[in-house]
């Protein structure tokens, strides 16, 4: 282990990184550092330069920081960032990284967790504007983890693997998120994925029924899957739960028309999940 | 040349004439990560060299071990040349800013740089090369100029130097100094590598490294000088937004050859 460094060292950096995480200012329209809320001791510190003042420098490193991870937010959600605006977006997100700052080398870590923040303090719309744009969020979220999420050889159950699947956990790929959708957004989602830009989109309207998806890390995209109500509810379960103790809990919520046929449906899905590399292995309770 | 995620199709389908590609380190560092499959295939066909925007040698805090760990192994799946990685700090107190930040200009950093760097080329087991930043603020208890104070750690560390003159044209028309003075004080014989890249001027007249664009005239020239003082030595270009098509981008990293002469 290396040591550290001076005292005094230490304490630059916490004034230089509190003066870079000043927030911008936005009351103009446009988002502007606010050089008058930096610590003095660090603007009498910054030397002057050939054209700027010590502040004015300090500021381009201010404006740096909100603009690289502005970016970020943006792209790990772009659906949720171009249905809001990215001014309202910028908004929340500024929010966020104002609670929750960077803390690993991993620029891809720093938005993880916006779109729980997002659904605890969306303020804009009615109701039903603040659902969609908070379900927006989590199809981002799980389609950027299932973009970046590990990719482990599928599991593919041996013989004997089989004869003692009841009494196991299936393991799920960590590229595998499982979403829910009362709008036709994963295929916006899906658009903008090969369609990149900035315009503004609007809000689909809302489907009859909700739909459910696998969205799985695959090579260099993601797979999607469409799924049934039940069978989303049974994964979700298999991820929680031994695959005996998951279909007992999705037996007792069946209808008794759907118990019926619970025995076919439940193999039909099991093998179709398999087939498509949902699961990377199995463990046992001890 | 510098290889980005825009580029891995014209890569693959036309294995383009490089001598060597070099990747952001931090984006390769998870071994079941999607990148890294990407960088197996690079790698079947090219060298690959390591180049690390999170390394923060200069932090109040020690190197982070775990990190290390992982810029290691990478290091050796890659059977990297060398690996680099900058002469700055980018957080501190548990928050990571994602930005290259300078520091005073003084000796007791250069004895903790120069620790930490011999160190990390120690356990790396390969060269370990320092780049000189482009920043756009300096500090009134600097000691020494940033020449001084890069080519000391180079020196004291036995390590390396990966020298970016765009960095050094940006840095010296915002601070106001002689970019040739700064070429002057570079040993030229721990050059691993020289990069170029395109930067941006902001309204105030401030020079930004933003790698966006091509490279200006005037770092052109300057790597001329570089050149002629103390090459030859690999070039690399790095071109990291608003990307063009990989052939205007190799053919801008062929323009160094012509500046060659």
């Amino acid at each position: 282990m290396t040591r550290e460094g001076p005292a005094w060292l230490a304490e630059f950096q916490a004034l230089f990184g509190d003066t870079i995480r000043t927030p911008l200012e936005r009351s103009s329209g446009t988002l502007r550092a606010q050089l008058t809320a930096y610590d003095a001791r660090l603007v009498a510190e910054a030397a002057d330069g050939p054209a700027t003042n010590g502040a004015s420098r300090l500021a381009v490193y201010n404006r740096q920081y909100w603009f690289r991870l502005f970016d970020v937010l943006q792209s790990v959600f772009p659906l949720t960032s171009r249905l809001m605006g990215y001014g309202s977006f910028n908004d929340y997100a500024a929010r966020f990284l104002l609670v929750h700052p960077p803390g690993g080398w991993n620029l891809d870590r720093v938005a993880a967790g916006f779109d729980g923040f997002l659904a605890g303090t969306l303020e804009r719309g009615d109701a039903d504007e603040r659902r969609a744009l908070v379900e927006c969020a989590r199809i981002d979220a799980a389609w950027h983890d299932a973009l970046s999420g590990a990719r482990w050889p599928p599991f593919r159950p041996s013989l004997a693997d089989a004869a003692r699947l009841l009494d196991a956990h299936l393991v799920p790929s960590p590229a595998l998120r499982i979403v829910e959708e009362h709008r036709p957004l994963v295929e916006v989602r899906r658009r903008l994925f090969h369609d990149p830009g900035a315009s503004p989109i609007e809000l689909p309207p809302a489907l009859e029924r909700s739909r459910w998806w696998a969205i799985l890390g695959t090579g260099d995209g993601v797979a999607l899957v469409p799924l049934e109500a039940r069978e989303a509810e049974l994964l979700t379960e298999l991820g929680e739960r031994s695959v005996r103790a998951a279909l007992s809990y999705i037996e007792r919520a069946c209808t008794p028309e759907e118990r019926a046929l619970l025995p076919e449906r439940a193999r039909a899905w099991l093998a179709r999940s398999v087939e498509h590399d949902f699961w990377i292995g199995i463990r046992f309770d001890r | 040349m510098a290889l980005r995620t825009q580029h891995y199709p014209h890569v693959f389908e036309h294995h383009p004439g490089v001598d060597y590609f070099e990747v952001i380190s931090e984006n390769f560092l998870d071994p079941a990560g999607a990148p890294r499959r990407r960088l197996d295939r690079v790698r079947a066909r090219y060298p690959v060299v390591l180049h690390g925007v999170g390394l923060n040698l200069l932090a109040h805090a020690p190197l982070d071990d775990a990190y290390l760990d992982a810029l290691c192994r990478l290091a050796d799946d890659v059977d990297a040349p060398f690996v680099t990685d900058h002469l700055c700090w980018t957080g501190a107190h548990g928050v990571s800013h994602h930005d290259l930040l300078p520091t005073p200009y003084v000796p007791d950093l250069v004895e903790l740089a120069a620790e930490r760097a011999c160190e990390v080329q120690r356990r790396l087991g390969r060269p370990f090369g320092l780049e000189n930043l482009s920043s756009y603020v300096e500090f009134r208890s600097s000691t020494l100029t940033e020449w001084e104070f890069y080519s000391a750690v180079v020196r004291e560390s036995g390590c390396w130097s990966l020298l970016d003159v765009n960095n050094i044209y940006v840095s010296s028309q915002n601070h106001g100094f002689d970019p040739d003075a700064y070429l002057a004080a570079i040993d030229f014989s721990r050059v691993l590598e020289v990069h170029l890249a395109g930067h941006a001027r902001e309204l105030d007249g401030t020079l930004v490294d933003t790698h966006d664009q091509a490279v200006a005239s005037e770092v052109w020239a300057l790597y001329g000088r570089a050149w002629k003082a103390g090459g030859p030595f690999p070039t690399l270009l790095e071109w990291d937004a608003k990307i063009p098509p990989m052939p205007q981008v190799l053919a801008e990293l062929a323009r160094a050859g012509e500046v060659r002469g």
